[in-house]
């Protein structure tokens, strides 16, 4: 699976590729608005995270290039312009997302797989990891071919945990992506403990094994 | 006072002043000139009437016609008197007059005379109706004039004043409407008269020079959130990566986490900079009807989890309301004020929010603040020492009341903090 990376800040392209490295995407890059006119027009990619500002044109530019062309390819547009009106003409432009600087690596990681998800396997609207599998359109949670009964947020909380399988991810981040702007309310290690031992409980109950570990200080890791 | 009135007021003090003065002033010297005139006339009278005497004086029986003539005449008396004094007397008295019938003034010369070697005291007299009626009528013109010169006087100096000040006075009611926040700048309208043309010049260069400023700060700002907001995804990336290396000590995660917490920060404090830039920039223009109390359950179905947690319950009373706004601001506006009451809300204490009578009201229970609302809804201010809490949430709640003319108010009453915004 294909990445294309347009970004002119080097530091940031480095650590998004080595993450999406991990997860095991091919991630190739494009520093200037020429240079991603030139790859979108010679390969296909599965996703391209698009930042708006480049030194030498307008990442809104590229988006029409890629729409005219009849490229398939997802688009998620990255910009440090949190402006609504980029959102909304990006979004009618035919991008699939949209994420404001700075973001947490998992949120990215999230929605690139998402995009791949939506884009690759169109009509398979499932994903598994070993005896669990979550239901995208029911919006449930299979574990031994039997729907386990989870809260949405627990859902929710369950699908970034998945996406981010394998790695750790952060309270910060967990706490962000499910409650967006009011995370910084609460007591996000309260929030997400209760959540996530809930989630833990439900999952161990339906005969699932513990794949939820939790690194201390930090947060929590999806892994076999 | 202002600057017509004062110099109306000296002007009107000085008229009737004068006014007050020139009146009798002018009577009594009109009047001493006509006492004058007659005077004269009644001495020329007396001088005649005595040459015509001497002219009779061979006569025998003079003695006899002087006694008609006193009988007769109307206005000549000459009587025998005891002793001859040169002196000539005038005075003004009042007697019968027999041709009108009444009392009357009359001016009257008194003087001796010798005909045939006997004294005579011969009077003079002339009716003063006629004159008295003279300086009454030129007293009542004067007065009659004095009066239009003043209201002449006064109708002149108000008219042209007003035109005059015109210009400042337009000046004035342009700076009192002038908004720095607004992007129009000053009109001033050019004036004839060289010091108002000059105070406009200076005027307008001030204001212009004012908003520059301004808006190159805001620019400034703007620029520097989003120059910042990139740095700090790099950051926030470097640590993400830093986590996923094995064998981390508990203290060194936690280190990270907490690092990651402070970019949070940052980042919210950008975002929050720049939404108070984007709307001074009235960069949310586009209006829409809204219904408020469907917007309000939206936000409190994400916001009761977060209050549950920290238990603590919302209560709602929400009736129904339209109103034509943008919809970024307003969902902007309710987060944000719900945040701040449930951020500031005593533990385990309720919140309540209604929506009643186009007013929303948010109360939480606290302490009382030392701080007033002009304080209160400043850019970071805060009393609280939460690192979470950024001192912009009501510094934004009072920019979006102010930039779509709702008005926000505050009480504190019975360890309740209650903010209105009225629709």
């Amino acid at each position: 699976m294909k990445i294309l990376i347009i970004e002119d800040e080097i530091q940031l392209v480095k650590s998004v590729a080595l993450a999406l490295r991990e997860e095991g995407y091919v991630c190739e890059f494009a520093f200037t608005a020429a240079e991603a006119d030139e790859k979108i027009l010679l390969f296909d990619y599965d996703c391209i995270l698009l930042d708006i500002n480049l030194p030498d044109g307008n990442g809104l530019k590229i988006l029409e290039t890629i729409k005219n062309n009849h490229k398939t390819d997802g688009v998620i547009i990255i910009t440090a312009r949190n402006s609504l009106d980029d959102k909304v003409f990006g979004l009618n432009l035919g991008a699939d997302d949209y994420l404001s600087k700075p973001f947490f690596m998992p949120e990215l990681i999230a929605r690139v797989s998402a995009i791949i998800r939506r884009k690759r396997f169109e009509g398979n609207n499932r994903i598994s990891f070993h005896e669990i599998s979550l239901d995208l359109l029911g919006k449930a949670a299979i574990v031994h071919d039997k729907e386990v009964d989870l809260t949405r947020m627990e859902y929710s909380l369950l699908l970034f945990l998945l996406a981010n399988k394998n790695r750790v991810v952060s309270k910060n981040a967990i706490a962000e992506h499910l409650s967006g702007d009011n995370a910084e309310l609460l007591d996000k290690f309260d929030f997400i403990y209760s959540h996530m031992k809930n989630l833990k409980r439900k999952l161990t109950e339906a005969g699932s094994n513990d794949y939820i570990k939790t690194i201390y200080g930090l947060g929590y890791k999806f892994s076999a | 006072m202002r600057l017509l009135q004062v110099s109306l007021r000296s002007l009107l003090l000085y008229s009737i002043v004068l006014l007050l003065i020139s009146i009798p002033v002018s009577w009594i010297s009109v009047q001493a000139m006509l006492n004058d005139e007659v005077d004269e006339s009644i001495s020329r009278q007396s001088e005649q009437f005595l040459r015509h005497i001497k002219n009779f004086e061979y006569l025998d029986d003079l003695e006899t016609d002087l006694e008609v003539i006193d009988q007769l005449s109307y206005n000549i008396h000459i009587k025998p008197s005891k002793a001859a004094t040169q002196e000539k007397i005038y005075q003004t008295i009042i007697q019968y007059d027999s041709l009108e019938r009444s009392q009357r003034p009359f001016r009257q010369l008194s003087t001796s005379v010798v005909v045939k070697g006997k004294p005579y005291l011969l009077t003079i007299e002339m009716s003063l109706v006629d004159n008295n009626d003279l300086v009454m009528a030129i007293g009542l013109v004067q007065v009659a004039l004095s009066v239009v010169l003043v209201a002449g006087l006064l109708y002149l100096n108000r008219s042209l004043s007003k035109r005059l000040w015109k210009p400042f006075y337009k000046t004035l009611d342009q700076l009192k409407a002038y908004d720095l926040d607004k992007s129009e700048s000053v009109a001033i309208e050019k004036s004839d008269i060289t010091e108002f043309d000059d105070l406009n010049k200076t005027v307008s260069h001030l204001t212009e020079r004012n908003r520059k400023v301004f808006l190159n700060q805001k620019e400034f700002i703007e620029n520097a959130s989003h120059e910042l907001q990139t740095p700090i995804a790099i950051f926030q990336s470097k640590l993400d990566h830093l986590m996923q290396s094995s064998g981390l000590s508990q203290s060194e995660a936690e280190t990270i986490l907490e690092l990651e917490t402070t970019a949070q920060r940052m980042s919210r404090l950008n975002k929050n900079l720049l939404l108070l830039s984007k709307i001074d920039n009235e960069q949310f223009l586009d209006k829409e009807e809204i219904d408020l109390s469907i917007l309000i359950q939206n936000q409190l179905s994400v916001l009761k989890p977060v209050a549950n947690v920290q238990s603590m319950k919302i209560n709602t009373s929400i009736d129904p309301l339209l109103i034509k706004a943008n919809r970024t601001l307003i969902e902007v506006l309710f987060s944000n004020i719900f945040q701040n009451a449930i951020r500031h809300n005593l533990k385990g204490e309720d919140v309540s929010i209604t929506l009643r009578d186009k007013t929303l009201a948010v109360t939480n229970k606290g302490k009382a603040l030392k701080m007033n609302v002009e304080k209160m809804t400043g850019r970071f201010s805060k009393e609280s020492t939460d690192p979470n809490s950024t001192g912009l949430g009501l510094a934004i709640v009072k920019k979006i009341c102010d930039s779509c003319g709702f008005h926000l108010g505050y009480k504190y009453d019975n360890s309740l903090h209650t903010f209105e915004i009225t629709f």
